[in-house]
């Protein structure tokens, strides 16, 4: 193969982008890692959460320079405020709490920093990272590789590689540059918000509340957000609503079962974001590219958690991509597809059995049964004896 | 070709948190997007599904009818 500036050029450092670059660089491949931004992470669109396990899998260090606060467990709440809790501080106490020699079931993280953190480790495993540098486009060439367009700083620049790395979020541009069909239904788009709070109460728990009445076609949680903080949001599907997810917000923090707990809330920050409820894309690759992340609807469609399945498909797509490139594998006409299958089997197929049992109960038009099925779910979904508790 | 009106839209760029929704819900082809993670604000949009709209977390995307591109009003051919 003819000589490239870069064997992966990485357009969008988040969680996933980053761990491409982090574990390709690591394996010796010459990697540059692409972000516009000028700060990684801003303007936050995540409530930050991810387990233990996840980052522990995807070989992420634990770390006080991202982590806002350990959480322990989940409380479910019904529409009228009845609760499951999962406190994993009662329920496997030899493993889980505060004291010394046990550990935290998961994290509440800063994406700002959490973002950063990564990105410092794919720079320190030798990776380059270029910020305020946007991908603008690519094409695949005759010889097996590609070129990338990128305008960096407003210039442009064109680098030559071997392989693109699609990892530019939920707005992703780079599956649409290959003509992939990525974009969302709008009943599987949830539009979300939250606020950062003063003076709301928690207890080391994710709270998740159901009911179509606080959140239709998603759920609202509060979140332990450290130093006392705590964030408050919600998730909409807006063919389940003639009002915004803001709208909805105000309703629950001034109406909701909770009665007196938000009185004393004040708002630190405005967060909001898409959360793609989707499916995964049903073709993740094209030529000389693979998507990874939000970017290829990564995310979990009971929880719209994206942290943990980006950081996994992310290690996925290295440790695919480093064989591949070491084998001189194909990467064009359909030679990269052993990537979508690896991630299929590791993680996409049960994403794809969340997904139908996720539409299954919206597409359940008794409003009393959908909230009490959602609700049976998501309280068995958190459980210990859950199938799924690792996604 | 679509019966819709193409449409321009606007952002109420103080209410907007450039989440990106607006975006992952668009049907158009790459880059019709704004350089703070919106919809295309600049030039019209013949599809007008307003999806965009409607996926607002804080409801700040508004449109105004445009003439039909390819033929303009004085009868000169668009691009």
């Amino acid at each position: 193969m003819p000589p490239v500036d870069f064997d992966v050029v990485i357009v969008g450092s988040g969680p996933a982008g980053s761990t491409v670059a982090r574990f390709s660089a690591e394996a010796g491949l010459k990697v540059l890692l692409v972000d516009k931004r000028q700060e990684l992470g801003a303007p936050v669109q995540c409530s930050g959460a991810i387990s233990h396990h996840a980052l522990a899998a995807a070989g992420i260090g634990i770390d006080a320079e991202y982590i806002h606060e350990a959480i322990y467990g989940f409380a479910i709440y019904d529409a009228e405020g009845r609760r499951t809790v999962h406190d994993y501080r009662v329920l496997k106490p030899e493993a889980y709490g505060e004291a010394a020699g046990k550990q935290p079931l998961g994290y509440v993280v800063d994406r700002r920093r959490f973002d950063r953190y990564l990105m410092t480790q794919a720079e320190r495993a030798g990776a380059e990272v270029w910020l305020k540098t946007e991908g603008l486009g690519y094409a695949p060439r005759p010889d097996g590789t590609c070129t990338v367009d990128l305008l960096r700083y407003a210039t442009p620049v064109t680098v030559t590689a071997r392989l693109l790395v699609g990892a530019d979020g939920i707005q992703s541009q780079v599956g649409k540059w290959a003509g992939l069909q990525t974009h969302i239904k709008i009943t599987e788009l949830a539009g979300c918000l939250q606020y950062i709070v003063d003076g709301v109460q928690t207890e080391g728990l994710l709270e998740i509340v159901t009911g179509h009445r606080w959140a239709p076609g998603g759920y609202a949680w509060v979140f332990p957000k450290g130093h006392g903080y705590a964030e408050v949001g919600l998730g909409v599907i807006a063919t389940m609503t003639n009002q915004p997810a803001r709208e909805h917000l105000e309703h629950f923090l001034r109406t909701s079962f909770f009665n007196g707990r938000f009185t004393d809330c004040r708002i630190l920050e405005v967060q909001g974001g898409g959360v793609p409820l989707a499916a995964p894309l049903r073709t993740q690759f094209a030529d000389n590219l693979l998507l990874v992340g939000d970017a290829a609807r990564h995310v979990n469609p009971i929880t719209g958690g994206g942290l943990h399945t980006a950081v996994a498909g992310g290690k996925i797509a290295a440790d695919f991509l480093v064989e591949h490139l070491g084998s001189d594998g194909p990467l064009q006409d359909g030679g990269l597809r052993g990537y979508q299958e690896r991630w299929l089997e590791e993680l996409g197929n049960k994403m794809w059995k969340l997904h139908g049992i996720k539409t299954d109960i919206f597409h359940d038009m008794d409003l009393e049964r959908r909230d009490r099925r959602l609700y049976d779910t998501m309280a068995d979904y958190f459980s210990p004896t859950s199938e799924y508790k690792k996604i | 070709m679509s019966k819709q009106q193409p449409v321009l839209f606007r952002i109420g760029w103080n209410a907007c948190i450039n989440c990106g929704a607006c975006v992952a819900i668009c049907p158009q082809e790459a880059g019709f997007v704004s350089p703070f993670d919106t919809i295309a604000v600049d030039r019209p949009c013949d599809i007008a599904c307003l999806l965009c709209e409607q996926i607002c977390p804080v409801d700040t995307i508004r449109h105004e009818t445009v003439p039909a591109q390819g033929v303009t009003p004085t009868g000169g051919a668009n691009r």
